[in-house]
């Protein structure tokens, strides 16, 4: 039982992540109906901003202000400088191609994802950088769930992930901006024409599903520790893969998709082995997108005939 | 229309001075070396230094002694920390050896991504370079088979030093290569001996799938199951960070942790979510893991050369070189040592006043016998071409991150 919580509460760290990052897939497919593959690497530099941040505050073992304020400030940064590389791809790479073939916007994301790699390797260079975050929040601190100790910074994780997966579904179906972001991605031509701004609630959808990308990459800093210049991309993979599971375009499905995910890479170590992790998780993207390609909650492709 | 200017002034500023803040400081690739090294502001003397480590050398430049000598690393992709580190020593060594010999070497670079098929193709681009001798590199085992495969089919007059690949039996397969490292056949069983003579029962084993990873895992793990010692074997790739679920899985009469990584910084990681699950046992690193960013108490590390710092001889050349040079790691002397070898054998056939070629370094290069070298040991080769006196060393690690050598 000890060894099955462990891993649950492993799982459920690592899905959360998955999560936040497959909310972005999700919003920029449900809008425009196209993947922007380069949504890991503005993962990769919300990372880096909040370990910039840190780094400025003095660093995990020296630190000018409180934790908790040095934390918010890193999130504050991460989902700053995030949302603005979400917004800039969306108004460089991928407008200019809105009219073009489905496939021009999905070659300008990979190309995307390369510049921003090698930018980060020129800006950071290839090597990795470490939070620390056990001299910020020391490995002992925590909550005891029976037999084990579920460390403080797992559960600012997992909680902040569901408060923020909260907030959205909020935003999405109350908020005037939520609203036409729905009816954007149902009809944007019927939309535009009852007067919502698709532009603007475009660039609405990458700077919301950007920062919480942002906020994913100091979570995984502050829980997992290292960052480097190439660490979007596997995590990319994993949330695309999270956010076919739940339903692309789908806001719950993501969110179920991401910790799925992050349960089927944790009971596969567990019970199967490590070595099978990753065929496991790319093998349910493929058994997905052949059986049931609209996920568990996504909704199925209608076509006229 | 101003405020919102002044804004957008702000938020670049404030844009830049994130990237600088994170830019500033970078805790990968950098070793305990840094730290013992003595007196920073020391400047090295290359002449004094050189004079010390070497036995070959000639005493007189020879005005045409021309040379160009290639480096072939990572300098991007992957495992850039690797080859930034290594090209930085690899331009030392030139820049050191130009200056005590008053020569004009000169170097092609050639960033093979620690990609095969980009190390082939650079293999024959050096070898269409008819100026260049011999080169350093590649770094990894699987890009010295690619390049290999090159220079044999070419030239394989061709000589080339790998500074840092360790795969048993690979340097009997290319005419042209000889490295100034020691192989897994000494890791391997180093290693072993020292788990079982610490009275290691139950070894788990984390390799990280690359061939450097699973060849030393195998090396291990066969040493130990004679030795009737319990391993439990696993595989994880080094682009995720999160080890929780598989920490979740080490026993608890574990007694030790074998990670054969060659991301340092995984294994702090991994060090750290085995506190975070009060896992008690030890863990020990293979020589991919001698960095700054494993500093677990009470670890151990085996390293294919011992930490420079401490070498008698090479302090102020470490200092010179962290003078130039933001930080190092293990990767790097071993670069310096093979580009040293390399400059040696040139300098050698010019002092017999013929032209050096491709051939007459090859030669030269087989007849080192350096008595002392920069790895504090000596450098000579096997007919294989492996080197003739490699040997492993195992550190422990400190509370204060300082390493302690325990055999």
């Amino acid at each position: 039982m000890e060894f099955f919580l462990q891993q649950t509460v492993n799982g459920l760290t690592l899905g959360s992540v998955y999560a936040l990052i497959a909310l972005g897939y999700s919003m920029v497919y449900g809008v425009l109906k196209f993947l922007n593959f380069a949504h890991g690497e503005v993962y990769m530099f919300g990372a880096f901003a909040g370990y910039g941040v840190l780094t400025v505050l003095g660093g995990p073992s020296a630190l000018i202000v409180p934790v908790w304020l040095a934390i918010t400030l890193m999130f504050v940064a991460a989902m700053a400088v995030a949302s603005g590389i979400g917004v800039a791809l969306e108004r460089f790479a991928y407008r200019p191609l809105r009219k073009a073939s489905r496939l021009a916007p999905l070659i300008s994301a990979i190309g995307a994802s390369f510049f921003l790699q090698a930018a980060a390797l020129l800006l950071f260079t290839a090597n990795s950088r470490s939070y620390d975050a056990p001299s910020l929040i020391p490995i002992e601190s925590g909550l005891t769930l029976g037999p084990i100790n579920v460390w403080l910074v797992r559960i600012l994780v997992i909680v902040t992930a569901f408060v923020l997966m909260i907030l959205l579904t909020w935003w999405v179906k109350s908020s005037r901006v939520g609203k036409a972001v729905r009816a954007v991605s149902f009809d944007t031509e019927a939309a535009a024409m009852m007067g919502v701004d698709v532009d603007r609630v475009i660039v609405a959808t990458f700077l919301i599903g950007s920062a919480l990308a942002g906020v994913g990459g100091v979570m995984v800093g502050l829980v997992f520790g290292r960052i480097f210049h190439l660490m979007g991309f596997i995590a990319g993979l994993k949330a695309f893969t999270a956010a076919v599971v739940g339903g692309i375009g789908s806001i719950p499905g993501a969110m179920l998709g991401g910790l799925l995910i992050g349960f089927a890479e944790a009971y596969t170590t567990s019970y199967i082995s490590s070595t099978f992790q990753n065929l496991i998780v790319f093998g349910l993207l493929i058994v997905f997108l052949l059986v049931r390609p609209s996920g568990f909650l996504g909704r199925p492709e209608l076509a006229k005939v | 229309m101003r405020r919102r200017s002044i804004w957008r002034l702000v938020a670049t500023l404030l844009v830049f001075a994130l990237v600088a803040a994170a830019c500033g400081e970078d805790t990968g690739g950098d070793t305990t070396t840094t730290d013992g090294g003595g007196d920073p502001t020391t400047t090295a003397s290359p002449d004094t230094t050189m004079a010390d480590m070497t036995t070959t050398t000639g005493a007189q430049p020879v005005d045409v002694c021309e040379a160009t000598v290639g480096f072939m690393g990572p300098i991007t992709g992957p495992v850039a920390f690797i080859g930034e580190v290594q090209l930085n020593w690899f331009n030392y060594a030139l820049d050191t050896w130009n200056e005590e010999m008053g020569y004009d070497f000169q170097m092609v670079e050639g960033d093979n991504q620690f990609d095969t098929a980009q190390s082939a193709t650079l293999a024959q681009q050096f070898l269409d370079d008819s100026a260049m001798l011999a080169a350093v590199g590649p770094a990894g085992s699987d890009q010295v088979d690619a390049a290999g495969a090159v220079y044999e089919a070419g030239d394989p007059n061709f000589t080339f030093i790998s500074p840092s690949s360790t795969r048993s039996g690979i340097a009997a397969q290319y005419t042209g290569m000889f490295r100034t490292v020691p192989t897994d056949d000494d890791q391997g069983p180093t290693t072993a001996d020292f788990l079982i003579a610490q009275g290691a029962q139950n070894v788990f084993m984390v390799d990280d799938q690359s061939s450097y990873s699973t060849g030393l895992a195998d090396s291990v793990e066969e040493n130990l199951t004679a030795a009737d010692v319990t391993v439990t074997r696993e595989s994880v790739s080094q682009d995720v960070t999160d080890f929780s679920a598989l920490v979740g899985t080490i026993a608890d009469d574990t007694d030790f942790v074998y990670l054969p990584w060659q991301v340092a910084a995984n294994g702090q990681i991994f060090a750290n979510q085995m506190a975070e699950q009060s896992k008690e046992a030890v863990i020990f690193g293979s020589d991919g893991m001698d960095s700054e960013d494993f500093t677990e108490a009470g670890s151990f590390i085996a390293a294919f050369a011992p930490d420079i710092a401490f070498v008698e001889g090479s302090e102020s050349l470490l200092d010179g070189y962290l003078e130039q040079y933001e930080s190092t790691n293990t990767f790097g002397p071993p670069v310096y040592a093979a580009a040293r070898v390399i400059f040696e054998a040139i300098d050698s056939v010019c002092q017999t006043g013929a032209t050096p070629d491709r051939a007459s370094v090859q030669a030269e290069v087989a007849n080192t016998d350096q008595a002392d070298s920069i790895l504090g040991s000596p450098i000579s080769f096997t007919e294989d071409g492996d080197l003739a006196e490699g040997r492993f060393f195992i550190f422990q690690i400190e509370e204060d991150g300082s390493k302690t050598l325990v055999e």
